[in-house]
């Protein structure tokens, strides 16, 4: 029981993380249909941001955080004026390509800036633990959750509340309509990057203090984290989240129930199952709506 | 006519003397790779530029021949049934993968194909007691043939010659295969689907049976490349078969050109020499480099090289109708929008 809840309470920050990416990427695949693979190096570049900012410059890790946001929303809107936007012509396929295209770049340029070596940045409230049912969550664990909670709450609330959120929305929910009303995509595509960014580089930060990274985490984090979104379905902000719940609480508990070695391929098997029987996905609505 | 039937004599010719003329180990080790890709691209070229599948994963099944036929051989098996065992082994793979992934459509299904890929590295490293997972597999037998009386075992450790023939036998079956199979009625419906799938169903194609029959093809071949591959190594690794490795072949087809003849012999001559100069740099780099050229290839050449050369020299020519023909059947970037 005590292994359980400990697990379910491990669980919990890895999914937050997860969820993170997630939702940047369906934000990005509602405005642009675009499956945005260098979402997964933002992360891994939150997490050097985290590494470099608080062993090199000094930095508190409460101000690297939002330093990694600003660098992670900088290169996403970087990616999407140098890339995306002059590839918008082509059909999704090309741009993803085109996405990985510049995972593999960015993923190998950090190997030659930053080696391959695993960092670990030390985290804060480290030494603080509680208690829960006979388990213990440190200090640490309960500050990414929160963390989480609130980047997600202010994401919701952007979205639903700010002018430019609405404008977000409606270009996902009818990309035709939304330029007829006289939208400018251009902006509106713009902020989805900036904020995508953003979340991916929070999360690599946050991840940064408890799990070893290298440049090879840009490409795990955002296939898992792709994975969720396809199992999840597309589109919906409150599915990315969910589905997030569902893989990080599947993943952490075939790991430590069954074996580490399949836990990985949790989310990739979950996704398939998902897509056998309900190709648009767990949550999925028929059409993409945020 | 006649002058294709040139410019494969002349092809032909320039394979077989390039051993020859090219003859340190070093560059008689890049002709095999060269070979070995070209199987591999040829059979990528039948999803990407025929059907304008967009596939992520093909080193995947390039990997399941290569275990398959190691491992085989390595228990008594003969090497040219290890060839078979690796080509039925990577076609089933390929059925189990096509059928959930193909009911998906444009990205959705390059997305799939791309953590399939992932899965089987994943199977492959986690798999110890078959595979012996990260320390790599040793002591796979060299290919050993006997026909008639005549053997022949090919040490390709130290003579490299005997089996860049050997593998330039498959070659020319590979491309032999694509070139049919682009001509006759199934690839004239896998055409169909790359222009239009709902009107390709419309007029009576079995689209999803097509599909999938192509993919199973594509995995198939790729299996045999794999195998061959196995015995020319020696020594195998999941390292081999990532999706870096996935995507390699990917940019190989775009870059020499999807769709057309001699892009599949084009793309990865240029880029297995480019990539093992680099190499010789700094491994980093040359994947930058890889993902550099593939994004100026998408934004500036979207038909590859040899769909480039085409359209300069159709333009050059005045012949307006030759160009456009070139034009049709080489355009992978603008037929990408089956998406």
């Amino acid at each position: 029981m005590e292994t359980v809840v400990q697990l379910v309470l491990n669980a919990l920050h890895a999914t937050s993380l997860y969820a993170l990416v997630a939702l940047g990427l369906t934000l990005i695949l509602g405005v642009l249909d675009i499956a945005d693979f260098a979402q997964g190096a933002l992360y891994m570049v939150g997490a050097y941001v985290a590494y470099y900012a608080t062993s090199g410059l000094g930095l508190s890790f409460f101000l690297a955080l939002p330093l990694a946001m600003a660098v992670g929303s900088l290169l996403a809107m970087t990616n999407y004026v140098a890339v995306y936007r002059p590839l918008r012509r082509f059909s999704g396929a090309t741009t993803f390509i085109a996405a990985l295209g510049l995972l593999l770049i960015l993923q190998n340029l950090a190997l030659l800036f930053f080696g391959a070596d695993f960092r670990l940045v030390r985290a804060p409230f480290a030494g603080v633990r509680f208690g829960v049912l006979g388990a213990t969550w440190t200090g640490y664990q309960v500050f990414i959750a929160s963390s989480v909670a609130v980047l997600l709450l202010l994401t919701w609330l952007f979205l639903k509340l700010t002018p430019i959120g609405k404008r977000l929305r409606a270009v996902s929910q009818n990309r035709k309509g939304a330029l007829v009303v006289g939208l400018d995509p251009f902006r509106v595509e713009l902020v989805a990057f900036a904020l995508a960014g953003a979340l991916a580089g929070a999360a690599g930060t946050l991840a940064s203090g408890v799990n070893a990274f290298d440049p090879s985490i840009a490409a795990i984090v955002v296939i898992t984290a792709f994975a969720i979104v396809l199992f999840a379905g597309m589109g919906r902000v409150p599915g990315a989240i969910l589905g997030a719940l569902h893989v990080g609480l599947a993943e952490t508990l075939t790991g430590g129930l069954v074996n580490t070695q399949y836990a990985e391929l949790t989310a990739f098997v979950l996704m398939i199952v998902v897509l056998l029987f309900r190709p648009r996905g767990l949550f999925g609505a028929q059409e993409a709506k945020l | 006519m006649r002058w294709s039937l040139v410019w494969l004599v002349l092809g032909a010719a320039a394979a077989i003397a390039a051993p020859h003329v090219f003859d340190s180990l070093t560059a008689r080790h890049l002709l095999v790779l060269i070979a070995i890709n070209v199987i591999l691209v040829s059979s990528l070229d039948l999803l990407i530029g025929g059907a304008g599948l967009l596939s992520l994963g093909h080193a995947g099944f390039m990997g399941v021949g290569a275990y398959a036929s190691a491992l085989l051989v390595k228990a008594g098996w003969a090497f040219p049934l290890g060839i078979v065992a690796a080509l039925v082994a990577a076609a089933v793979a390929g059925l189990v993968v096509g059928v959930p992934a193909l009911r998906l459509k444009g990205h959705y299904f390059s997305v799939v194909t791309f953590i399939v890929g992932i899965i089987i590295t994943i199977l492959m490293t986690n798999m110890v007691d078959l595979t012996r997972g990260p320390m790599g597999l040793t002591g796979i037998p060299f290919a050993r043939l006997e026909l008639f009386g005549w053997e022949h075992t090919f040490r390709t450790i130290i003579e490299k010659v005997g089996y860049y023939y050997l593998t330039l036998v498959f070659v020319a079956l590979a491309l032999l295969l694509r070139w049919r199979l682009g001509r006759s009625r199934f690839g004239r419906a896998l055409a169909a689907i790359k222009g239009d799938e709902n009107l390709a169903e419309s007029v009576g194609i079995a689209t999803y049976r097509t599909k999938v029959t192509a993919f199973v093809i594509a995995a198939a071949v790729a299996g045999v490349a794999g195998a061959l591959y196995a015995h020319y190594a020696v020594f195998l690794s999941p390292d081999s078969f990532t999706f870096v490795d996935s995507f390699d072949l990917f940019v190989m087809n775009l870059l020499g050109g999807a769709g057309t003849v001699l892009g599949p012999v084009v793309g990865p001559t240029f880029l297995v020499v480019v990539s093992s100069l680099l190499r010789n740099l700094s491994p980093a780099l040359s994947h930058v480099v890889y993902g550099v050229i593939l994004i100026v290839v998408i934004v500036v050449l979207p038909s590859g090289i040899v769909g480039g050369v085409r359209n300069v020299a159709a333009r050059l020519q005045g012949g307006a109708g030759r160009g456009r023909a070139g034009d049709a059947e080489a355009g992978s970037g603008s037929g990408q929008r089956a998406g």
